[in-house]
């Protein structure tokens, strides 16, 4: 469905993607793990056009990405989560979850989505008339979920979920994703810091380091792989 | 010496300017000739404000203004002549600068740039309420010359030269001392430059002053030149506009700038209004208004700057051309990532052997805490780094590590808990007396001043130590030096690779002469070569009696640069140790790789 | 009359005043609003916006026949509201070929983040519509007058017969199509997908693009209603008060006065902050002389940005 292929991209003259490769199949579930700098972030960006790329392709589809506008290929059925919980601050829960349902898609899908939706975060529901930059942090996260799924995307990208959360919300929203997963039977992107937990339900996975794949296959050959470890703690 | 160098182009300027005006007999052009020197003294006195702090003043006519009517209703009532006037108008202007700068410098941005555009504008209505809408001054039968009245009208634009003469020393003279290296500072990062131990507000309100100075002597001037003054001549917008447009056409933050937009503009704007006036009125307005909009559309930061981009970037097309032959061009530093650098690792460890720590302890951090609303974003956290050491601090995202550097070297203050410096107790101090007592340290997002070369950029970290110019300049070198830079000190900053612009920003720390460095991610964003050459610098420090804190995401580089490493997460030390036991730990393993690695990892 | 009552009457009258002139005002805050909060922009010219609004509309209602068809009653303002589209078209335009260039991604790197660019451009917009304005209309004062300036409604006579207060039908009129437009905006603002879209655009310009949302367009949208919204105001204005090229000069600060009294980001604070504005402006002439009324705005307008910069009616703080 998505396919990445040798991908170089950056904010100035120096790279931080390197003749980058992935690709994901329609419903699979596919991590990105690697430390910090590595340029997961950069790679959504680059997916999503917010970051130009210097050279390579992205196939969505068969189709030529890189030759659509940003702000058109949410349309095309890509919903990016970016990291660090970005909401509507001053528009309210229900008004974030509808602008997530912007595209056609999302419109024609909204009564059954925002139902799911609600039931799977219910306190998205007790909250929908508040303010979304005055939630919490956890919260906030699953706006930003919420918001993605409003979409009913074909691909959804989740930049870091957990980043910045206390372990137990974070793992409490690893388990709502997991569970909408199970249910719904979505694609999905994943860029994860914590390796364990980003692996532990995908299917294939991807370790990146300064700006390359460094080391791909399924779950089970990455965790036993030790230079996973040595990725993350040099030794 | 350099200060005088520096005055020379002005110089040969000046008595290019004049041979020209000695042979200008038509009346009018004369007084256009004088004129352009007025305006360029009023964008002059802009620049020293806004060129240099990066604070648009949308008022300085306000200023222009108050020069004018001293000086006209000064011989009106008082009798006094323009010559003791001109200096009473300046002393106006900058005492204009401080009252208008008290309250406005509380405002940054947006809010500045409106709130100044509305002094001249109640001015305007003041002074037209008081009855002065149109002032002439006094004709002079006897002794004209006591009145600053000349038949010969060459004579203004010769005062006005000398003028310009004076305003453009005392703007080099700031450029070169701590005044402008303050007030440039305050431009890059105006938390940063208080950190340095830079009293901002005072060097904001020492600039507004000079400025009013000079707007004052320059309205002062004016009046005396156009013999009438009207409230809307002198208070109104386009007055103001005036000063802008001609610096900003010309260039911001240079003396060069606001001399060439008035040189270009003036004239382009008084012939179109003397040939097309009388039959399309206010052609002239609509050729100067669209003159603006071009020049921003193709050269947004001035004349001056592009001039110099383009002669720039033709030189280093140049150099590229030549250095294209095979046998004098180095191969270009392409970091060639293995992913898992085995080479380095050798070359790395008999290093870290190289420096001893001593006993001695620089920092002791005991207990400190510090919470932001519910989240304690800082817990508890205690360790001591001792004199020679390398530490490393490390932690996923958002375990605090910025925080911490925040509250050691004062930008915040911890909730609890002591930072003790070479046995002083300096907690909750404000930055720049941590400065004052050796901690220096770098910033995570760099910005460096695209323009200025490396060994300037530099030159500003010296301002804490510096006693003058040349101790700065000998400061800078030798920080430039240490960092590795000595070969690229001259280059710009914007044609720097992240690298050398993370070692540039090194250097600017060193250049305070601290004893304790705490870095912030001085290893983000670099690739494998580059890392090691970061750290070999970082070693060499620490070899040479440096020590430094370190903070970083990733363990990579880090398991071989440091001594020891605290680890943080949620804002609580996790654990310290050497790296061996750091990496071995499975409380780190946890809260690097996710609490069910080691689960996996065992089955 | 007792002198107390005489003092109530001018007080009330000035109140009443300044209601009025407060409620066209206030649109025109909200004109600049929705560029300044939205977009963050510094738009000089929106004060020549409003002058080219006004000879636009004044051209219509001589040169297109509306005189003749709807009357010197309705006329003016059926000529106003056939004005909107070509000033949204002219903002449209504007931002299309220049603003663009000086605003969003391409000013990274720039001094000041672009907004010496943008002050400059701006400038340079407004001295060209000012000055081209004076060649093309001519320096000497018009108007698009209605009948109903010189008529007033009375209210009262309160407190035995004695204290009454005028309400100038013109001015009247204006206000409350001003109060109509606003909360036409507000409706649109609030309860479209248009508006919804520009308010993300506003709130969160990345993540806007993430959901779909054209942010460039959005944001060309905005800048060509709060275009057409002030140059609005202005044909209210014009109903009543003269007008020449230069108009716009003497309105800049008022919006920005207003706006920044609104709270910036706010949409519809900006329409109280230009009320306030008003409402100072006409109480402030029963102790200050008449001829400082403007240089009163401009004090007040100082006042409010040192002691309360967010505002009285800010929810988004200003983001550094």
């Amino acid at each position: 469905m998505l396919k990445v292929e040798s991908l170089s991209a950056g904010y100035s003259a120096v790279p931080v993607l390197n003749e980058l490769s992935i690709s994901v199949e329609a419903g699979e579930f596919v991590s990105i793990v690697g430390p910090n700098g590595a340029g997961k972030t950069t790679l959504f960006k680059t997916i999503s056009g917010v970051v130009p790329a210097m050279s390579g392709r992205i196939l969505w589809d068969g189709e030529d990405l890189l030759a659509c506008p940003p702000w058109q290929r949410a349309h095309l059925g890509l919903a990016h989560v970016p990291e660090g919980r970005q909401v509507f601050p001053s528009l309210s829960v229900i008004e974030n979850l509808e602008l997530g349902a912007y595209p056609e898609t999302g419109r024609r899908e909204w009564e059954r989505n925002i139902e799911r939706i609600y039931a799977w975060m219910p306190v998205l529901k007790e909250r929908r008339n508040q303010l979304a930059g005055t939630l919490s942090g956890g919260e906030q996260q699953m706006v930003a979920v919420g918001r993605g799924l409003a979409s009913s995307p074909k691909l959804l990208m989740l930049d870091e979920p957990s980043m910045g959360l206390a372990p137990t919300i974070a793992d409490f929203i690893f388990e709502k994703l997991m569970e909408i997963r199970k249910q719904s039977g979505l694609t999905i992107l994943l860029v994860e810091q914590r390796v364990a937990e980003a692996l532990q339900f995908a299917d294939r996975g991807y370790v990146l380091e300064t700006g390359r794949v460094v080391l791909e296959g399924t779950t089970k050959t990455l965790m036993s792989d030790d230079r996973v470890r040595q990725a993350y703690l040099g030794m | 010496m350099a200060y005088l160098k520096s005055l020379r182009p002005i110089f040969a300027f000046v008595a290019i300017y004049f041979g020209i005006a000695l042979f200008i007999e038509n009346q009018y052009y004369q007084l256009m000739i004088t004129l352009v020197l007025v305006w360029a003294i009023f964008g002059l006195s802009w620049n020293m404000l806004s060129g240099y702090t990066g604070l648009i003043s949308f008022g300085h006519a306000a200023f222009f203004g108050i020069g004018a009517y001293t000086t006209a209703l000064g011989q009106i009532h008082f009798g006094l002549s323009p010559w003791v006037l001109l200096p009473i108008a300046t002393a106006f202007g900058a005492l204009a600068g401080l009252l208008v700068g008290i309250p406005t410098f509380r405002l940054r941005g947006h809010y500045f740039a409106l709130s100044m555009l509305a002094y001249p504008l109640a001015m305007l209505y003041v002074f037209e309420w008081l009855g002065y809408q149109e002032v002439t001054l006094p004709l002079v039968r006897d002794h004209p010359a006591l009145y600053m009245q000349f038949s010969d009208h060459r004579i203004y634009t010769l005062l006005a030269l000398a003028m310009l003469v004076v305003v453009v020393m005392i703007t080099r003279w700031v450029e070169r001392t701590r005044f402008g290296i303050s007030l440039i500072s305050i431009k890059q990062n105006e938390a940063a430059a208080e950190a340095a131990g830079i009293n901002t507000l005072a060097w904001k309100l020492k600039a507004i002053a000079v400025s009013g100075a000079i707007a004052g002597a320059a309205g002062a001037f004016y009046a005396v030149v156009l013999l009438v003054v009207t409230p809307v001549s002198v208070f109104g917008m386009l007055v103001s506009a005036q000063a802008l447009t001609v610096a900003m056409f010309g260039g911001v933050g240079t003396v060069w700038g606001p001399i060439i937009g008035a040189a270009f503009l003036i004239p382009v704007g008084e012939i179109l209004h003397a040939e097309f006036g009388t039959f399309i009125p206010g052609i002239q307005g609509v050729i100067y208004g669209l003159a603006i909009i071009i020049i921003i559309i193709v050269a947004p930061e001035g004349v001056f700057w592009k001039a110099r981009d383009i002669l720039a970037n033709r030189r280093a097309a140049r150099a590229r051309r030549e250095a294209a032959d095979p046998a004098a061009m180095p191969c270009p530093e392409k970091s060639e990532p293995s992913p898992f650098p085995a080479a380095e690792a050798d070359a790395a460890e008999e290093a870290v052997a190289e420096h001893t720590v001593s006993d001695e302890i620089v920092l002791d951090v005991r207990g400190v805490s510090k919470s932001f609303g519910g989240l304690k974003a800082v817990d508890n956290v205690s360790f001591e780094v001792r004199k020679g050491m390398i530490l490393g601090i490390i932690g996923p995202n958002g375990a605090g590590k910025t925080t911490l550097f925040n509250l050691l070297n004062g930008f915040l203050k911890p909730d609890e808990g002591d930072v003790v410096v070479n046995g002083r107790s300096l907690v909750g101090r404000k930055p720049h007396v941590l400065a004052a007592a050796g901690v220096g340290r770098t910033f995570q997002v760099m910005r460096p001043f695209a323009r200025m070369s490396v060994e300037e950029n530099v030159r500003v970290g010296a301002f804490v130590r510096a006693r003058n110019g040349e101790h700065a300049d000998a400061l800078a070198r030798e920080a430039v030096e240490k960092a590795g830079l000595s070969e690229i000190a001259g280059r710009r900053a914007s044609e720097l690779t992240t690298k050398e612009l993370r070692l540039m920003e090194l250097a600017r720390a060193l250049a305070g002469q601290p004893q304790l460095l705490l870095l912030d991610e001085t290893l983000a964003g670099l690739g494998h070569g580059e890392v090691g050459d970061v750290v070999a610098v970082v070693r060499r420090l620490v070899r040479e009696g440096m020590t430094i804190v370190i903070i970083e995401h990733t363990m990579q580089a880090m398991v071989r640069l440091v001594d020891r490493f605290v680890v943080l997460d949620h804002g609580a030390v996790l654990t310290t140790g050497s790296p061996e036991e750091v990496t071995k730990d499975p409380k780190v393993i946890e809260a690097y790789l996710g609490k069910k690695w080691m689960a996996h990892a065992e089955s | 009359m007792t002198e107390g009552q005489i003092l109530l009457e001018s007080f009330l009258q000035a109140l009443a005043a300044g209601l009025l002139i407060g409620a066209i005002y206030g649109l025109m805050c909200v004109g600049l609003a929705m560029i300044f909060g939205i977009m963050r922009v510094i738009n000089f010219a929106q004060g020549d916006f409003m002058m080219l609004g006004m000879y636009v509309a004044f051209f219509i209602f001589t040169g297109f026949g509306i005189q003749g068809v709807f009357g010197s009653y309705v006329g003016p303002y059926v000529a106003i509201f056939l004005m909107v589209p070509f000033l949204f078209a002219f903002g449209y335009a504007i931002h299309r070929l220049l603003i663009t260039r000086v605003t969003g991604i391409r000013t990274v790197g720039m001094e000041g983040e672009g907004h010496y660019a943008q002050l400059v451009l701006t400038l340079g917009i407004a001295l060209v519509l000012q000055n081209g304005g004076q060649i093309l209309f001519g320096s000497q004062l018009v108007s698009i007058r209605t009948p109903l300036s010189s008529v007033a409604w009375e209210l009262g006579p309160f407190w035995g017969d004695f204290v009454s207060v005028f309400l100038n039908k013109g001015r009247g009129i204006a206000a409350i199509f001003s109060v109509a437009v606003i909360l036409g905006l507000w409706l649109l603002i609030s309860r479209t997908r248009l508006g919804r879209s520009l308010r993300a655009a506003a709130d969160n310009p990345e993540a806007s693009t993430y959901v779909g949302i054209d942010v460039d367009r959005a944001y060309r949208t905005a800048f060509a209603i709060g275009t057409s919204i002030t140059a609005l105001a202005g044909g209210l204005l014009a109903t009543n008060y003269p007008f020449h090229p230069f108009v716009g000069l003497e309105y800049v600060i008022v919006m920005y006065a207003g706006v920044v009294l609104g709270g910036i980001g706010s949409t519809i604070g900006a329409f109280w902050g230009g009320m306030a504005i008003g409402l100072v402006q006409q109480l402030s002439t029963l102790v200050i002389p008449m001829q400082l009324q403007n240089a009163t705005i401009f004090v007040f307008f100082l006042l409010i940005v040192v002691l309360r910069p967010q505002g009285f009616f800010g929810r988004i703080s200003e983001r550094t």
